[in-house]
């Protein structure tokens, strides 16, 4: 592989980054509002998250991307490809995200919960204070392995016309003959991706163990 | 005109999937005095404490505070906000049997955090209060430490201190010692003791006979959510008025 082959390959796995890291910073936000809507238990709104959420569990990713994509401009709205990539990965892991969060707000005790009521805490205090710091402690784990899900199914994008790092290989290879050192580089690239999550993760839990939870 | 009840409770009614935990319950704490409900595990002691600041809602009857209602509008009897309810709320403390401390605070911010966030406090403000409080209770060298670090009888005294430090005008304590070994039930007994002669008004669920017989001004003896005995520690020890209450005294004599 030349310097040419690796700038194409390093310009792949940017592109793999930022669009996965965009992703994933909405996708733990949303899936966070909607966890909270879900608990909140409005009539319809439920119902209409709960389906949403089983579809888009339901639903290969390569397919939820053709399908936004796609379906843009029969709407009239022009999507960039960049755009539809995101909504799509988005869409996916907000639905994943979503049912971690309400697990660990489903589970969170109901003792501490009293103790800030009987100080006079109202429900947002409560939850803004003592609920959600110990719960993103506890979600961390789980939110951290969903990240990873997402930057490991990000090759389905490529459907579209983006080069990420996996079509990438493919680009380099056409060029070389020689697949195996651009597929190789590739997938190290990826692990050094996932590492850094865990490592971030690890870090967090760290610290979250030095208040002795 | 007699002196305003801190605390009126008048026809409370309570069930739990149709079984009545509480029926008809009236009584009236007056300032300073310390009321101990005693009677056997699911006779509605505990429910009747919860009442009280709302965590459980009553299905019948009425909680006044220093005369103002809880829970519900005084003129439209529509349940409050949850907002105007927490404010209610802040004239009470509460400390439970299994001390419910944040886990992920240090002492002396399970005892700012409210203090900051529920009364606005300035954080050196809070912090000033706070540890007036630990110390207090015996807590101020342990303001750095985390709950999970502590024994029972600690947790407990900082879950008094958190709830004293909002300067609430009645102390509920719901089994403070219940959870605790038995050598340390007498730490946080000595700091209840000690709230009482500074004349606090106490409402007390508990099974420590000694305590309740020492410390109270009134007794109050529940059975199957019913009040039957209520009277003064040395009447209600000595010479009770119902069988009921003889036999229950005596089987902890007995143990």
């Amino acid at each position: 592989m030349d310097g040419n082959a690796w700038g194409l390959l390093l310009q792949g796995a940017w592109t793999t980054a930022w669009i996965s890291g965009v992703s994933i910073l909405l996708g733990v936000f949303l899936g966070l509002v909607v966890a909270l809507l879900r608990l909140a238990k409005i009539p319809f709104l439920d119902q209409l998250l709960g389906a949403y959420i089983s579809l888009a569990r339901a639903t290969p990713l390569v397919t939820l991307i053709l399908f936004i994509f796609l379906s843009g401009p029969t709407l009239g709205i022009n999507l960039n490809r960049s755009t539809a990539a995101i909504m799509a990965l988005t869409l996916n892991t907000t639905a994943f995200n979503a049912e971690i969060w309400r697990s660990a707000f489903n589970n969170f005790s109901k003792e501490q919960r009293e103790a800030a009521m009987a100080v006079g805490m109202t429900p947002w205090v409560y939850f803004r204070r003592i609920m959600l710091p110990q719960t993103v402690i506890t979600s961390l784990p789980n939110l951290v392995n969903e990240m990873s899900f997402l930057v490991k199914g990000s090759p389905a994008i490529a459907v579209i016309g983006i080069v990420d790092l996996t079509r990438v290989t493919n680009r380099i290879s056409a060029v070389t003959y020689d697949p195996l050192p651009p597929i190789l580089a590739a997938g190290a690239l990826y692990m050094a991706m996932i590492g850094l999550l865990v490592w971030g993760q690890r870090i967090a839990e760290r610290k979250a163990n030095r208040l002795a939870m | 005109m007699p002196e305003q009840p801190e605390v009126s409770i008048r026809n409370l009614s309570k069930s739990f999937d149709g079984i009545e935990v509480l029926r008809d319950v009236d009584l009236e704490v007056k300032s300073g005095e310390v009321v101990s409900i005693l009677g056997s595990s699911g006779s509605g002691k505990s429910t009747l404490l919860r009442c009280i600041n709302w965590l459980e809602t009553p299905d019948r009857g009425e909680i006044r505070i220093n005369g103002e209602r809880i829970g519900l509008q005084d003129k439209t009897q529509k349940p409050m906000s949850r907002r105007e309810l927490a404010k209610v709320r802040t004239q009470l403390g509460m400390v439970f049997q299994s001390f419910n401390l944040w886990p992920h605070l240090n002492v002396l911010r399970n005892v700012t955090e409210a203090l900051i966030y529920v009364q606005g406090l300035k954080k050196s403000d809070a912090v000033e209060r706070a540890m007036a409080f630990l110390h207090k209770v015996g807590m101020a060298e342990k303001a750095a430490s985390y709950p999970a670090t502590l024994s029972g009888g600690q947790k407990q005294r900082v879950a008094i201190a958190r709830a004293l430090a909002m300067q609430p005008k009645v102390m509920l304590f719901d089994e403070p010692t219940s959870a605790l070994d038995p050598e340390l039930v007498g730490e946080v007994l000595s700091v209840m003791k000690d709230l009482s002669s500074e004349g606090y008004t106490m409402i007390i669920v508990t099974h420590e006979m000694d305590f309740a017989r020492n410390v109270s001004d009134q007794v109050v003896f529940l059975e199957k959510g019913i009040i039957i005995e209520k009277s003064a520690p040395e009447i209600f020890f000595h010479s009770p008025r119902s069988e009921r209450v003889r036999r229950f005294l005596e089987l902890d004599k007995v143990v």
